[in-house]
């Protein structure tokens, strides 16, 4: 047991209600191996031509949520919120500092992708189930209440290739939440399906919260943040900026939106250039 | 150190209640039995995934079942006639004679090949859920069982026109066949977790493995080789030709498919050799499965 070289424990206790502690937690990527590399290009590096970058996707970001709480993780594209949803899923391990989760994690953190396009929707679910590390008789179990949330009728036994995206987010939607879990992570997927869809993916997620489980939720409908969610961070840059009651955080974010928007504005004027101009052929 | 309380849920995720950090590399002997525990716990899935893949070639159609079995016959024929062509006078019964060869070695290229991509090609779902990816290159290894299944077939209507050569000794191929996966196994744990950093892996690897094709005793015999001057002044390149895991494999599969040239019935296979090769090839998927298990956190941030 590599007892020593751990950071310091968190010390949350699950009896007070944690779901998700993480302290100091840090995500570096290696910009030479995010590129699509290649044998050849590994050795001009090899023979020292071109640094190494890194690029910290997060940093020093500290955060906990409490069972019950549905956290709504907020900024501009790029910031790092979907990153952080992968490290809470432990998908990617943090470079730095440390994430302790209580309770069973499920999330697909962007809907839609599907499992694989030739099978159809009902080996999906199976192979889905698999993936996710279900026990068989359960998935079988869920099978049909499962395809009856994702209303796909007789298309469950048509291949995934002949899907609509609507229809692949919703059975995505319906796997994920399918699986009871204590955390939920779910990633910009209010916004997919028809109206009826949404309104009923709605329900399912305040339904969950209310079942005593946590959320974290990224999203970029504020309406949403301010209406369901409990608390809302808000991160730029792999940074956290602000943790506090949704209303604030969102006009935070709403603010620096703007801030931003009139940097550009005024840094093209700064360049003698109207930006409703485009340049182009 | 207080343990973390866990609480069984209804639909039981394997993914327990967990404490990640950026500290700590487990040791050799831990990432190797997380490897196999891994492939232990995901046995369904890797039924699964083998499943579809048998699906998406269509095994599971009468038609494609005929093209599966005809395949390996097909490749037989282009090197009967290319061969008969350069070489006056093959081996006696020659079709059989490569056959024994190409049935094995269809399995280990498709293997190989497929595995150098099963990582890459699941990296939407890679991003997405956290499960082990090593049963990623297991099924692709495992899938390659049914065509080697659908290729006995092929065999058993060949060796129909070879009947003196048939023996009890056909027995024998599934043995023969377990040290082939554990060899072939090692391989593509490495050239899957490889294709992730160095997405032109595929092409090397494709070459390579057509290099080995031709290097391994498959169109010829190993003694053949003692026949080439070249040979005869390198001893060197004869111990290379012999150390061949595919020399060994080969030989054994011939041994008991087609015998000897001299001798029609087939006999037992050199079993000294086939038992150094499984401990070798054991060896050898214990290394590449701490190497794969070293390099698996990494996947999602690089793929």
């Amino acid at each position: 047991m590599p007892l020593l070289r751990r950071p310091p424990k968190l010390g949350l206790v699950r009896d007070m209600g944690y779901a998700i502690g993480a302290t100091d937690l840090g995500v570096r990527y290696d910009l030479r191996f995010t590129k699509k590399t290649t044998i050849r290009s590994s050795i001009g590096q090899m023979l020292g031509r071109g640094e190494v970058q890194q690029f910290w996707a997060l940093r020093h970001l500290a955060l906990h949520v409490r069972r019950g709480e549905s956290l709504a993780v907020i900024g501009p594209n790029g910031a790092g919120k979907s990153t952080l949803l992968q490290v809470l899923a432990g998908i990617i391990r943090p470079s730095e500092g440390a994430v302790e989760v209580f309770g069973h994690v499920s999330g697909l953190l962007t809907l839609g992708a599907g499992f694989d396009k030739e099978l159809t929707g009902r080996d999906n679910i199976l192979l889905g189930g698999a993936f996710l590390g279900l026990d068989d008789a359960v998935t079988h179990e869920l099978l049909p209440a499962i395809i009856d949330y994702a209303e796909l009728g007789d298309f469950i036994d048509a291949p995934l290739r002949t899907y609509s995206s609507g229809m692949r987010a919703r059975l995505g939607f319906a796997i994920a939440t399918s699986v009871d879990p204590d955390i939920l992570l779910l990633d910009e997927v209010l916004a997919t399906g028809d109206a009826n869809f949404r309104e009923k993916s709605k329900a399912r997620v305040i339904q969950i919260v209310s079942a005593a489980k946590a959320v974290v939720l990224v999203t970029h409908d504020m309406n949403w943040v301010t209406e369901y969610c409990n608390r809302a961070i808000l991160i730029e840059r792999g940074e956290l900026i602000m943790e506090g009651e949704p209303a604030d955080v969102v006009e935070l974010h709403r603010a620096h939106t703007e801030e931003a928007r009139a940097r550009t504005v005024e840094e093209a004027q700064k360049a003698g250039l109207d930006p409703r101009i485009v340049r182009g052929r | 150190m207080r343990l973390v309380p866990f609480r069984p849920m209804s639909a039981r995720s394997e993914v327990p209640a967990a404490f990640r950090n950026a500290a700590g590399n487990p040791g050799p002997v831990t990432l190797v039995r997380d490897g196999i525990a891994d492939i232990r716990s995901r046995r369904r899935l890797v039924r699964y995934l083998v499943q579809a893949d048998a699906h998406k070639r269509g095994a599971d159609t009468l038609l494609g079942n005929i093209w599966w079995v005809l395949d390996p016959l097909l490749q037989m024929l282009v090197y009967v006639v290319f061969i008969s062509i350069i070489v006056p006078r093959p081996q006696p019964d020659y079709p059989l004679f490569i056959f024994s060869a190409i049935l094995p070695w269809k399995w280990f290229s498709a293997s190989v090949t497929d595995a150098t991509v099963s990582i890459v090609s699941h990296d939407q779902l890679i991003k997405q859920i956290q499960f082990p990816k090593i049963v990623l290159p297991v099924a692709a290894t495992t899938a390659g069982i049914v065509s080697f299944a659908f290729g006995t077939v092929a065999l058993g209507l060949l060796m129909l026109f070879f009947s003196d050569r048939i023996t009890l000794w056909l027995l024998f191929i599934p043995v023969i066949a377990v040290v082939q996966f554990v060899f072939t196994l090692a391989c593509s744990f490495l050239v899957a977790a490889g294709n992730v950093f160095f997405r032109d892996l595929g092409n090397v690897v494709g070459h390579l493995l057509r290099l080995w094709w031709f290097l391994s005793p498959g169109l010829y015999s190993l003694a053949s080789l003692d026949d080439i001057s070249f040979f005869k002044d390198h001893r060197v390149l004869t111990t290379f030709a012999n150390a061949n895991p595919f020399a060994i494999l080969f030989e054994a599969y011939r041994s008991v498919i087609y015998g000897t040239a001299t001798s029609p019935p087939s006999g037992p296979p050199n079993m000294q050799l086939l038992a150094i090769l499984l401990v070798a090839s054991t060896v050898f998927l214990a290394f590449t499965t701490m190497v794969f298990k070293r390099l698996e956190p990494n996947f999602a941030k690089v793929i």
